[in-house]
């Protein structure tokens, strides 16, 4: 379970403040995959770095029983100039974890070959979420934050993480950001929808999608 | 379980506090290691590189000043004499610099919970004063072997002043670690109003009796300068101090240690998001 109590964020832009979240109550049940749905820069990298504990908010908390990961994304937590085998021990080390398993599992279910052994930086966008995906699911985690990336990568690598996640649902949960509604229809259990600073959670897909289309043909004010 | 009389919320309270230092301790190694990783990992020579620096300046501080004067600085022979100077002043000067670009240059880090500024810039300190003990070691094995026979006079006295140099050097680390994400122009402040200055008034080259009087009570304002002529009179049997002072050095050493830390605690959220 993952409870934000009276969150709010607010960001300086050169016209005063955007209040990206305001005062937000939201429980995330166990057990429950969430997709998270906004219109650009409704603010829900933000909020997914606040339930992952990689921004502090400006008011209010965030509890939560299990293990969160961290915000899962393009680029998140790594350093360009480690190679792959390098951050994935970082990652095992920083949990606690055994460093020679993370580095066994994450170097078999990544298929980066050689480039396993290769800078970072050196990596493709979609390499690098490949990495990224593969240490996280080699940690074990009981939510993973997903930063809308899982639409990187192949067709066949993306369906292995698909049933990767899968297999998990049963004692892990995805809050997943994205504009995909494929993506969310596939991988959620319900959705939220961010907007102007409020966040409405649906137990129904479907009633959140709905309302994420008309969101979107409203013509901003 | 031991069976202590305590209430079950202390107990709790205190087994949360022995995860977060065991969490704090796993990072802060994981950071260590992997911070040595980028310093040297791409080159090899990159190890070389931080002994062959200070032999570099030793060497042309030894040829410049052997020219200069016959005689040798208070009795000291010229290359320990150099030698105290010049790696002990790192630890204060290198660790500093080291330090304060902690933060920006590890800022995709923090999407970890576990990892804090502290941690980042704490695990800077560590490495680069492990580094330097090391080098220092080293240095002078390497100077006993080619024939100045090294006798430390008080070991652990000259372990004392290194250590208030490194406390110089990481209070004033932290404060420009937590500064220099918010203003980026503080960085060359650092260098030019207190490294490069310092580099020449804090006795490297000189002993504070070889000043005039009336430069050596403007002098010995500098705390740096009081805790180099502490560690030679440590160091040397041939040398005793008559102006180090341990209080003055002390009290300036646990001055920039808490300020550091404190101006760190003000600006760590601030320095996490950057401009």
């Amino acid at each position: 379970m993952i409870k934000l109590e009276n969150v709010t964020k607010k960001y300086r832009t050169a016209s005063g403040f955007n209040t990206v979240l305001n005062n937000v109550n939201v429980t995330f049940p166990v057990g429950k995959s969430v997709g998270i749905l906004g219109l650009n820069g409704a603010g829900k990298s933000t909020l997914i770095r606040i339930i992952g504990d990689a921004e502090p908010p400006d008011k209010g908390r965030v509890t939560s029983e299990g293990r969160i990961s961290w915000p899962l994304g393009y680029t998140g937590g790594f350093q360009g100039n480690l190679t792959a085998r390098e951050n994935a021990r970082f990652v095992a080390r920083i949990y606690g974890e055994s460093t020679r398993y993370i580095e066994e599992f994450t170097q078999e279910f990544s298929e980066l070959g050689e480039y396993f052994d290769m800078p970072l930086r050196s990596y493709s966008a979609g390499m690098r979420a490949r990495f990224a995906f593969s240490v996280s699911l080699a940690c074990n985690f009981d939510y993973y934050l997903v930063d809308e990336a899982l639409e990187t990568g192949d067709a066949r690598y993306r369906e292995k993480f698909r049933l990767a996640f899968e297999e998990r649902r049963a004692n892990a949960s995805v809050i997943l950001v994205s504009h995909n509604e494929q993506t969310i229809r596939r991988n959620c259990d319900m959705a939220a929808i961010l907007h102007d600073g409020d966040l409405t959670l649906y137990e129904d897909l479907k009633d959140a999608l709905h309302n994420y289309k008309v969101l979107q043909t409203q013509p901003t004010s | 379980m031991l069976s202590l009389p305590v209430s079950d919320k202390a107990r709790n309270a205190l087994a949360a506090i022995f995860d977060g230092i065991t969490t704090q301790g796993r990072v802060i190694n994981a950071l260590v290691l992997r911070e040595t990783k980028t310093r040297y990992g791409e080159h090899k020579i990159g190890f070389m590189w931080a002994l062959l620096e200070p032999m570099i300046m030793v060497s042309i501080f030894v040829a410049m000043f052997a020219n200069m004067r016959s005689d040798n600085p208070s009795g000291m022979a010229l290359i320990p004499f150099m030698l105290t100077g010049l790696v002990p002043f790192s630890f204060f000067k290198d660790t500093m610099t080291q330090m304060q670009g902690a933060i920006s240059g590890n800022r995709q880090l923090f999407a970890f919970p576990q990892v804090t500024t502290f941690d980042v810039i704490i695990a800077r300190a560590i490495l680069e004063i492990i580094i330097l003990a090391a080098v220092f070691t080293f240095l002078l094995f390497l100077t006993d072997l080619a024939g100045w026979s090294i006798h430390v006079e008080r070991p652990l006295a000259v372990l004392a002043a290194c250590g208030l140099l490194c406390m110089m050097g990481v209070g004033l680390g932290f404060f420009f670690a937590s500064l220099s994400p918010i203003i980026p122009s503080i960085r060359q402040l650092s260098s030019a109003v207190l490294g490069r200055p310092l580099f020449f008034t804090s006795g490297l080259f000189f002993t504070v009796e070889s000043v005039p009087p009336f430069v050596r009570d403007y002098l010995l304002y500098n705390p740096i300068l009081h805790a180099i002529e502490l560690l030679r009179s440590a160091f040397f049997y041939e040398f005793e101090s008559a102006y180090g002072d341990w209080g003055y050095a002390s009290a300036w050493a646990v001055g920039l240690f808490t300020f550091g830390l404190l101006t760190h605690q003000a600006l760590r959220r601030k320095a996490i998001v950057g401009l």
